[in-house]
Order: structure tokens, then C-alpha cells, then sequence
């Protein structure tokens, strides 16, 4: 396989976003350059109530929604806290500067815009544990930090465009 | 905290939304007890039971029954520890348990829906930044939304952005109510900063932070003083040594 140079840029907005926002700067994020892939993360939602009295109820939370992002709808499991968007190096700078006017515009808040490594590189020992050796062998490298292992893919990783 | 501080009532709720949001009783419904009243009971003769009057919900026989807020770190107008200090020194007959992010007090049913309509009614309640909850409580740490809503992953309560409104749509729990009640505007941010008890500011580091320095400092030096006893140690050991005339 070809080795790509990439890292990571993290968006830190103060507040955290409500669905209608984060799909707006999802969708103008995507048409960047050099994009790799998204890590949504924030506080997760549940789709029933866990515990208590209510236990069993359903949640209905409004920030649990789908969203449609370049025609794909992405089922939001999060209320969003933090977006790392993964690019190639090269297209860094540019990147860092145009989401940084995309954010100015879309945000009446503040926001931290940091670059770096944010997502694991590696598969861990508690990888390992989880699953078993070999694990290395049989994930797609670029699923690598993304999601837990163990979590089912299907539901939290969307491909979109090519 | 002081009881004679008479706090400003900005919102009025009726009585039925309050038992409703409790989820204790049904409104309309009687108390449930757990015991005759007072009245009708047979005590063996004790001076404390003359001393000491009863509250209503006890004579009554009522249930203990329990309203629980949490208070975002953005600026509640009370945190905790506030909360359960002048849950003290305002009403009678309150057992309450502080945590970090929340406080709760059990009282008997009667009584408790008195209190909670004083916490709900006045300025010791903002709609967004205060949460009434029961069960699954975490938000109290995180970063507000969009609306400036504390996080709450039941979401008990709704911001409607047309009319500016919160809105109550479960009850404490998250059992979905009949009719949502509705709470008021949320508080201005700038009033919520200068009303709030809460010490914090954003994006300084600790060691440039001179107030929390010397709040800290003098914490560490009053634990290590009262925790190791120097004083009365040293004065008790003279004593023993005959040395302390």
C-alpha cells in the first residue's frame, strides 16, 4: 500500500453544535482539499434511558439526528463536541485557513483551531486484548484511531464521496 | 445562604407543573404515608418530642420523597455546596447529599414541593443553566450548547427558539409528561456572571491565577494545621513535661 503523509486538525468549538450547524460545516469542510476523513466525537447520546424509573423509555433527544452530508445521511450518536479532520500534508496550511474562515462565518461563538495528532496511529495492547493478535492483518489502516475497535463499523463509520 | 435574605421570585409556576416535573405523585393525588399521624399514634412520654414541633409533612405521616438539581459550571446562579448550606439554614426537617455537579434533598412530600416551588420561583433557578434532575444527572461539566442549554442527555427540557422559552417535557427521571411546563427565559449571561457563586475563569493557567493561589494556600495551610493538631500537640506535650506553667 502507498505510503500518504497525513495529520490531523482539530476543531474545538466553545459551545457544542447542534445538528443544523455541524452539517453546515461538515458539507463545506468536504469540499476542502486534501480531506481525509472525519472524526466526529462528543458526548454520546443514548437511544432509550439507561437507568431510573424511566428505564426503557425513549430518548427522542433532538441533537440525535440524521444528517445529510453530500447526499449520504449520517446518523449523529453524539452531541457534537469536536470535529478531527484528518488531510494530507501538503494541503495543510490552505486547509487550516479556510476552515478557520468557514468556522468565522458559521459560528457566533468562539472556537480553537489546533493541528496535530489527535487520533491513534497504532492498534494498542487493549486492541490486542479486545480482539486478538493478527488484528493488524485484517483492519483497514485507515480505520486505525477512528473508531473502537470493538464497536460495531457499520454504524459509526459512513463512507462518503470516493 | 443567609435565611433573612428575602430572594427575588422572577417566574411563577403553578403548583400542579411542579408536582408534575417531581414525578412523585400524580397531580391531584393524595399523599401516599408511611405512617398514621402524629395525632393518633401512641408515644412513650419524651421530652424531645414536646421540645421539638413537628414539620406539616411528618404530622401528615407523608412520604420522603426527593427533588435533585444539577448546576452547569458555566455560571449557575448556586453550585452544590452553596445549595446545601442554605438548604440548612432556610428550612426545616432537610436531610441533603452534595456531589459534585449536583445536590439533592429529601424531605417529607408534603414539605417538598413547598421548597421546590421556592428553588423553582426565584432567582436561585435558571432554566438553562440549572437542570431538575432526577436520574442521569452528568452535564454539569461540559460545555453548553448552542443555546446556552447545560447538557443533558435525556434532555428533560427543550429550548424553543422562537419564543426564547425552556420548557419542561419530561419529568426528573425522563418520563415523558402529558403537557410541557414551561419555565421561563433563561437568565441574561452577564446578570448569571455576577449573581453566580461560582469561582472560575477560563484559559489561565493555575500558577497565574492569583486569587486561586491564595484560596488554595490557605486551604493546604489550614488542613495541615487542624489535620496534624501542631498547636494543641505541642501543647499537650508541655503539659506532660510539666513545662506549661
Amino acid at each position: 500500500m502507498e505510503q500518504i503523509k497525513a495529520i490531523d486538525v482539530r476543531i474545538f468549538p466553545h459551545r457544542r453544535l447542534k445538528p443544523e450547524t455541524t452539517e453546515k460545516i461538515l458539507s463545506e469542510l468536504l469540499d476542502l482539499e486534501g480531506v481525509l476523513r472525519f472524526l466526529v466525537n462528543g458526548e454520546s447520546l443514548p437511544n432509550v434511558v439507561g437507568y431510573g424509573p424511566a428505564r426503557g423509555t425513549s430518548v427522542n433527544h433532538p441533537d440525535r439526528k440524521i444528517i445529510t452530508v453530500k447526499g449520504k445521511e449520517v446518523e449523529l450518536l453524539v452531541s457534537v463536541g469536536e470535529i478531527v479532520v484528518t488531510i494530507r500534508h501538503e494541503n495543510l496550511e490552505d486547509f487550516v485557513e479556510k476552515t478557520k474562515a468557514i468556522l468565522e462565518e458559521t459560528l457566533n461563538f468562539g472556537f480553537d483551531v489546533g493541528v496535530g495528532v489527535f487520533t491513534r496511529t497504532k492498534t494498542t495492547v487493549s486492541d490486542h486484548l479486545k480482539i486478538g493478535y493478527g488484528i493488524e492483518d485484517d483492519i483497514d489502516p485507515s480505520l486505525i484511531g477512528l473508531v473502537d475497535p470493538k464497536t460495531n463499523s457499520k454504524e459509526t463509520v459512513k463512507l462518503i464521496g470516493d | 445562604m443567609d435565611p433573612d435574605f428575602e430572594m427575588k421570585t422572577i417566574r411563577s409556576i403553578n403548583d400542579e407543573d411542579i408536582v408534575s416535573v417531581l414525578g412523585h405523585r400524580n397531580p391531584g393525588e393524595s399523599y401516599k404515608s408511611v405512617h398514621p399521624p402524629l395525632d393518633e399514634m401512641d408515644f412513650d412520654d419524651d421530652l424531645m418530642k414536646d421540645l421539638v414541633e413537628p414539620i406539616p409533612g411528618a404530622k401528615e405521616g407523608g412520604r420522603t420523597r426527593y427533588v435533585q438539581f444539577a448546576d452547569s459550571m458555566y455560571n449557575a446562579p448556586a453550585h452544590p455546596y452553596d445549595r446545601a448550606r442554605t438548604y440548612m439554614s432556610r428550612f426545616r426537617g432537610v436531610d441533603t447529599g452534595t456531589l459534585s455537579g449536583r445536590q439533592v434533598i429529601e424531605i417529607r412530600e408534603l414539605d417538598l414541593e413547598k421548597i421546590s416551588k421556592t428553588l423553582l420561583e426565584t432567582e436561585f433557578f435558571d432554566p438553562a443553566k440549572t437542570g431538575l434532575r432526577g436520574a442521569t444527572v452528568h452535564g454539569h461539566s461540559l460545555r453548553l450548547d448552542e443555546n446556552g442549554l447545560m447538557f443533558d442527555a435525556l434532555q428533560r427540557y427543550v429550548y424553543d427558539e422562537e419564543t426564547g422559552k425552556v420548557s419542561y417535557v419530561k419529568d426528573q427521571v425522563g418520563r415523558p409528561l402529558d403537557t410541557p411546563v414551561d419555565v421561563g427565559e433563561p437568565l441574561d449571561e452577564e446578570h448569571l456572571k455576577e449573581i453566580t457563586t461560582i469561582y472560575r475563569s477560563d484559559n489561565v493557567g493555575m500558577r497565574e491565577d492569583k486569587e486561586a493561589l491564595e484560596a488554595v494556600l490557605t486551604i493546604h495551610e489550614a488542613r495541615t494545621d487542624g489535620g496534624y493538631g501542631l498547636g494543641v500537640f505541642k501543647n499537650d506535650l508541655k503539659a506532660k513535661l510539666g513545662d506549661d506553667k
